[in-house]
């Protein structure tokens, strides 16, 4: 596989990088002055978690899931339903939120991973617009277009302000970014990456596949869906615009130019994708077509990614420095000659 | 009764011609190179679109629209085929990638047409009248019946140009292994890009057409990919005559839903239909065993 986006996850990395990650994310708000600013943070971290799952599956597992807008806006909405009209408490709606998003992955799981992967892209892609047009058009339950509001978080009485939701975000953030690393890192994401290299290869091996590819498609959805929380509790409101395809392009956008399989490409990517339309003025009306050359252009010179730039390099370097892994090479060399 | 019934049956028929043409397009160039082009249903957009320009803006006599919204759908789909999948398929990319490579191209022309024709949806004149024809007890218009003759006109000429002609010999082989076919002297990427034209050309008429029937609008693509994609895996992918007969099917059933029950459940319905499908029958109710095969 020449042209492929697999880069072999180093063995034994250390956690420096994400608790540099992490340290950087809990100095941000010291730094930062305005309100403005520490909703962007926020949306980085919305937007990082989210397509951490989309990394897992389709990065690493070989799996496209293009519905994850959807479970995005679910987990928003469930976040702010069950609080509202059935009156749970913030955590058990939390739970039950994750609950139903991850029954609805394996619902659609079930029949479609079965399948060729175009399946699962288009079924799931089918799944985001009708809960789009469901959220739109079932305006006794969803609330139409103005959508529902999210009662605010509240710590022994008192609403919570922006920093300290920051803060919240940041821990399930941080919590994400842990699980990505270490599901990479174990055996779980050796067989991972098997599947998406060869999935008759990975059968071969004793992995099981379709059980391996539906619990990463439930992963991802229970990720999107903690966004999606994550995303109710920074803006008190859910509208339809959540699961809108431009959510998805987004998503895109941010996997492929931060790098597909890297571990810190979904941080790379929603740093880019929320900042540059902070930079370039009038970049609304073209932010779609822009999004789209970025992907396409990403996809043909650099399908690593940003951050496959300097991953690359140094488990490259550590490979080079590490004298058993010279004298297994010189080894191949020889036998190939 | 019957009345209403037969009359929501025409419907179904109607925008299943235009889902049976899509899943037509996707199976023509799902079976030669292996990939699901998500900008498919982009071309019934820029054909509808680029049918006001001709028709309204410019003021063009329709013959000639009709050719001008042929140029600009195989102008786009060239694009695509030098763009996006030739390039990929020569840095050797699974098809995974390809397929989100045509998914960015989808967002290109949504963005490129965005651009163009901004958001509010357009008035498509009609080709052909709209004034009422009677079929029995049946009324209709010679603008939806030329979409019923449409489908099952490039229905015909699929089969004829893929059964009955050497070039859709060519088409065939490279479908089922496009290295052996290289090697017996075929083209593979010329076969590619002829798949890629043809189904352009196929849906942007289909857009035209549609177009004064539905309600032309530059977001209205990736909806139309998506049903396309249902009714051909509902009918079987692998086989173009399959897929087509799957849209019929869709278009039907959602006419049914619609009109006996209301639109909101007509989609979600039959998406729960289709994953049942899937379960019992995952290659699809006509399909053969294609699915499974990488």
């Amino acid at each position: 596989m020449a042209h492929s986006r697999h880069i072999e996850a180093p063995r034994a990395p250390t956690l420096l990088p994400v608790a540099v990650f992490i340290a950087l994310g809990a100095l941000l708000p010291l730094l930062l002055s305005s309100g403005f600013h520490v909703r962007l943070a926020m949306l980085i971290w919305i937007y990082a978690i989210l397509c951490m799952g989309f990394n897992l599956l389709y990065g690493f597992t070989g799996q496209i899931s293009l519905g994850l807008p959807a479970f995005y806006a679910i987990g928003a909405y469930g976040f702010g339903m069950l609080q509202t009209m059935l009156g749970f408490p913030p955590l058990l709606a939390f739970a039950g939120t994750l609950a139903i998003v991850a029954l609805l992955s394996l619902l659609i799981g079930l029949p479609l991973l079965r399948l060729r992967t175009h399946y699962l892209a288009m079924a799931t892609l089918a799944f985001m617009l009708i809960q789009n047009g469901v959220a739109n058009r079932w305006i006794g339950f969803t609330g139409g277009q103005s959508g529902i509001a999210v009662p605010p978080l509240e710590w022994a009485g008192e609403t919570l302000g922006r920093t300290e939701i920051y803060y919240v975000v940041l821990v399930m953030a941080s919590l994400t970014l842990l699980l990505h690393d270490f599901l990479i890192r174990s055996h779980i994401g050796r067989a991972m990456q098997a599947i998406r290299d060869d999935e008759t290869a990975a059968q071969a091996l004793g992995i099981r596949v379709t059980r391996y590819k539906l619990r990463i498609l439930v992963v991802s959805g229970v990720l999107a869906g903690v966004a999606g929380v994550c995303f109710g509790i920074t803006s008190l409101r859910v509208d339809p615009s959540l699961s809108e395809f431009h959510v998805l392009v987004s998503v895109l956008t941010i996997v492929v130019m931060g790098g597909l399989g890297t571990r810190f490409g979904p941080i790379v990517g929603s740093v880019i994708v929320v900042l540059l339309p902070q930079f370039l003025t009038s970049f609304g009306a073209f932010e779609t077509v822009i999004y789209g050359v970025f992907i396409l252009v990403f996809l043909l010179f650099m399908p690593h990614g940003l951050s496959g730039l300097f991953e690359r390099r140094r488990w490259s370097l550590r490979r080079r420095s590490s004298p058993q892994a010279d004298a297994q090479a010189r080894e191949m060399r020889r036998s190939a000659e | 009764m019957l009345m209403t019934l037969s009359y929501l049956l025409l419907a179904g028929l109607t925008n299943g011609s235009v889902y049976g043409l899509i899943a037509l397009s996707l199976s023509v160039i799902y079976s030669a190179s292996r990939v699901i082009n998500f900008a498919q249903g982009e071309f019934v957009m820029l054909g509808a679109m680029s049918a006001v320009l001709f028709l309204v803006t410019l003021a063009l006599p329709w013959p000639v629209a009709l050719v001008a919204v042929i140029v600009v759908s195989v102008v786009v789909a060239l694009g695509l085929d030098h763009g996006i999948y030739r390039p990929l398929v020569r840095r050797k990319a699974e098809p995974l990638t390809i397929m989100i490579g045509t998914l960015a191209g989808a967002i290109v022309i949504y963005g490129s047409a965005f651009l163009i024709w901004g958001p509010e949806p357009r008035f498509v004149p009609p080709v052909l009248s709209l004034a009422p024809i009677r079929l029995g007890f049946l009324i209709s218009n010679a603008q939806q019946l030329s979409l019923i003759v449409l489908f099952f006109g490039f229905l015909a000429l699929t089969w004829f140009i893929l059964y009955r002609t050497r070039f859709g010999l060519s088409v065939r082989a490279t479908g089922v292994d496009p290295k052996v076919a290289l090697l017996m002297g075929i083209r593979s990427e010329r076969i590619v890009q002829f798949t890629f034209i043809y189904s352009a050309a196929m849906s942007g008429i289909a857009g035209m057409m549609i177009g004064p029937l539905l309600g032309a609008h530059v977001s209205m693509g990736i909806l139309i990919t998506v049903k396309g994609f249902m009714a051909a895996i509902l009918g079987g992918l692998g086989s173009p005559f399959a897929a087509a007969a799957g849209g019929l099917a869709i278009g039907m059933l959602e006419a049914l839903m619609a009109g006996y029950g209301t639109s909101l459940y007509a989609e979600p319905a039959i998406f729960v239909l289709i994953l049942m499908v899937l379960i019992v029958r995952p290659y699809g109710l006509l399909g053969d065993y294609e699915a499974e095969r990488r």
